[in-house]
């Protein structure tokens, strides 16, 4: 019945459409998230040497071993190469101080993963951002090591600051120890421009803004991050500032830029509408600002951003997306 | 992203959403249409939406090409595209109904097979007859949807239409029928627009093209002034606008408010608005049925995809099988993966080759595994990407949710209702998940509930 033959029937697959798909996967996602990370460890090691690596390393490892075994005690294919726990190692590593024992962030990783993630169902379906569990567990668990093992950086001159951050100088001090930090700063030389570049005392991955905001550019231009939260966070956190006695260094300091762009930007624990995840930024930066200026800590994203994940869900149903179509509208 | 880099176009398109999938149309954008008869033709009865239709011919019948061989009582006619003999009226598959019954006629073109000329005076025939030869001829929506026109155009007593939307914004990808049909047959595009403003009383039609088919607008625009509808009687404005590429541009609710900025209510047609809207394709149906009493006996359909060996754009008659069509065009490559009717956004795979071309069928896409996607999907992740996709605002990622857990009658709230299924929301999720699907499944769920309570 043919003009031509035709060759053997090929192996047809059905499925509903659409058929193509824009070629972005959750692997491509979370590995493009990791790879914008990196930028702040570089400077980490530049700044604190070595053990930030170990550090980083350790916690990487807690993480995967946790996905692993748990993948496998579920009897379901490994998630190891969606690269979603070595973004949680990676960023558990960088709320950590540059001096703590090599073994804890294992631990931390590990108890992260199985109490936040696996235990929920896996990735998707966590209520709370995977590492700021971790960083909070590890707090009650190891609290000596978690607020006194700081580094003194190699470059830059605020060196009054090697056995605490700045911040819990503050808030020990008030406006003394904000003198007392101005005067190490010999003439000439530019606090801001230390905070800003990061040669600070600080968490692993905080203590630079401008490596944050390489690496949040970088997320920014393919498209994986929104402006929305990131934004709302730091206005919220300006906003608090003003009770500050240093306003300046309360913005440059602790880790509101690394919460910020990647940690309350997290898919999964944020919501999706512009509206919803302004609320949640907003929520975040007053949030932290309370920790910080009346709470018991000197720094609050952590706590912060787990209250608003809590919100979450509420913050979806709260601010929906607008319909196309005029509603009440008879046909 | 649009917060760093804000960049506008000032061409119109409509208010949110949508997606701009690879374009693909360089396959066969530049290849004239072919005519393609095949030895035997296989016709399933149902053509188009609503009730299917009653064979009227039996094996060994004799039929001329434009003979009636099926019928629904009271509504759209199918013809024999081709003179010949029936061969058998038997259960066969279909394109989506799985089987229906298939009217199997063997091509065997005589002298005195009718050439449907141009009929006298008719410009000036009355409406009501016009609607009739519309539904004589079977005609249907052309675009993909087979809707029966002369439905479309009948308008409800009291309907207040202002503006014809005629679409020519083939938004799919890889399709280029519409874009041939308007290069080559403008003419005929102009004069069934214009024939179909008759119809439904008003002076204005706008002809929707995309940014990527210029060269159709164009040729569109250099028709129109030619033939000079303003002074036809009825005169008709008719305006060409191009509106951005960005799928679904052709979908009817989107191209109106792209091209008159309307919206169309929830649950309403574009007629709530004052607006109807044909396809270009279903244009030309009504001015064949008109002008020369021709039925619907052939349609244009592009063939294409990395999976065929030469892709081109062919005239067939209804009832081309699919393997007519393979073997007319080289065959198929190795790595053919899926076989697909109409476009790679909302078309339907197959699974056998012996399924044949139907009124509404626009193209016939043979994909390789490089260009289509096989993936297992993946936990949703809440990137929130289908939201931002849907053009409709509504919430497929948390429709799919609700559907993992079982509880497809509470999606109403996220709209399911309101979806109708351009798959933007499937296109853009990194996880894979057959959201569309999910919509389908819940949608089906709400008629079964609707049907156990009447």
């Amino acid at each position: 019945m043919s003009e031509a033959e035709v060759t053997s029937p090929p192996t047809l697959h059905l499925s509903s459409g659409p058929h193509i798909a824009s070629g972005r996967t959750t692997a491509q996602i979370m590995w493009m998230v990791n790879l914008s990370l990196l930028p702040a460890l570089l400077w980490a090691w530049a700044v604190f040497g070595w053990p930030v690596l170990a550090i980083a390393a350790s916690s990487i490892l807690g993480c995967a071993t946790a996905e692993y075994l748990s993948c496998l005690i579920s009897k379901t294919e490994s998630t190891l190469p969606d690269g979603s726990a070595v973004c949680s190692g990676l960023l558990l590593a960088y709320t950590l101080p540059p001096a703590i024992p090599v073994w804890m962030p294992f631990i931390g990783g590990l108890l992260a993963i199985v109490f936040t993630k696996a235990v929920f169902g896996g990735l998707g379906y966590n209520i709370f951002n995977v590492a700021l569990v971790g960083r909070a567990m590890m707090m009650a668990t190891f609290p000596v090591e978690m607020t006194t093992r700081w580094l003194t950086p190699a470059l830059g001159n605020v060196d009054a600051v090697s056995s605490a951050t700045v911040l819990a100088q503050i808030k020990l001090g008030g406006p003394e120890a904000v003198n007392k930090i101005l005067a190490t700063v010999p003439d000439g030389g530019h606090l801001w421009l230390d905070f800003f570049l990061g040669m600070r005392a600080g968490s692993v991955g905080e203590v630079s803004v401008l490596m944050i905001m390489l690496g949040a550019a970088f997320l920014l231009w393919k498209g994986i991050i929104k402006l929305y939260i990131p934004l709302s966070v730091l206005a919220g956190v300006a906003v608090m500032a003003f009770f500050s006695p240093a306003p300046t260094i309360y913005m440059l300091s602790g880790g509101i830029w690394l919460g910020a762009f990647f940690m309350a930007t997290d898919y999964v624990t944020s919501p999706t509408t512009a509206k919803g995840q302004i609320i949640f930024g907003l929520g975040i930066g007053l949030l932290t600002g309370i920790i910080r200026n009346w709470g018991g800590y000197p720094e609050g994203i952590c706590y912060a951003i787990m209250l608003m994940n809590i919100l979450t869900p509420a913050l979806n149903d709260w601010f929906r997306p607008k319909r196309l179509t005029a509603d009440g509208v008879p046909s | 992203m649009s917060l760093l880099f804000w960049r506008k176009s000032a061409l119109p398109t409509f208010s949110r959403g949508g997606v701009h999938p690879d374009e693909h149309k360089e396959l066969t954008e530049n290849l004239p249409i072919e005519d393609f008869i095949p030895t035997n033709v296989y016709l399933p009865v149902s053509q188009s939406l609503g009730p299917s239709a009653e064979p009227l011919v039996a094996k060994a019948t004799k039929v001329k090409r434009g003979d009636v061989i099926a019928r629904v009582p009271g509504g759209v006619s199918l013809h024999a595209p081709v003179s010949g003999i029936v061969k058998g009226v038997a259960t066969g598959p279909h394109a989506s109904l799985v089987y229906d019954t298939v009217i199997t006629i063997q091509t065997k073109p005589g002298d005195d097979d009718p050439q449907f000329p141009e009929q006298p005076g008719w410009q000036a025939l009355p409406v009501a007859q016009m609607l009739e030869s519309i539904r004589d001829a079977g005609v249907v929506g052309l675009g993909g949807a087979a809707f029966p026109t002369y439905r479309k155009l009948a308008l409800p007593k009291g309907a207040k239409v202002d503006t014809l939307v005629i679409n020519g914004s083939e938004c799919e990808p890889y399709l280029t029928c519409d874009y041939r049909l308007m290069l080559e047959e403008s003419e005929k595009v102009v004069l069934g627009s214009w024939l179909i403003a008759k119809i439904i009383g008003v002076a204005n039609c706008v002809i929707g093209v995309e940014d990527n088919k210029q060269p159709a607008a164009e040729k569109m625009r250099q028709t129109i002034a030619g033939l000079g509808l303003e002074k036809m009687e009825p005169p008709v404005k008719m305006t060409v606008v191009v509106t951005q590429t960005r799928y679904p541009q052709g979908s009817e609710k989107q191209l109106v408010q792209s091209l008159t900025g309307r919206l169309v209510p929830k649950g309403g047609l574009p007629l709530a608005v004052g607006v109807v809207v044909q396809n270009v394709a279903t244009a030309i149906a009504c001015l064949d049925a008109i002008r020369n009493a021709k039925p619907v006996m052939e349609r244009v359909l592009t063939v294409s995809g990395r999976g065929i060996q030469s892709p081109r754009n062919l005239r067939v008659p209804i009832g081309t099988s699919v393997e007519d069509i393979v073997a007319h065009c080289g065959g198929y490559t190795n790595d053919l993966v899926k076989i697909l009717l109409g476009g790679p956004m909302m078309g339907r795979t197959i699974a056998d080759l012996d399924v044949s071309v139907t009124k509404g069928t626009s193209g016939l896409l043979f994909l390789t595994a490089a260009e289509t996607s096989i993936t297992r999907y993946q936990p949703c992740i809440s990137c929130g990407e289908c939201v931002d996709a849907c053009p409709m605002g509504l919430e497929p990622n948390r429709v799919s949710q609700y559907m993992e857990v079982g509880r497809p009658l509470e999606t109403e709230q996220f709209g399911v209702k309101e979806c109708f299924e351009c798959g933007c929301c499937s296109y853009s999720c990194p996880s894979h998940r057959p959201l569309v699907q999910f919509m389908q499944v819940a949608k089906a769920a709400y008629r079964r509930q609707e049907r156990k309570t009447k």
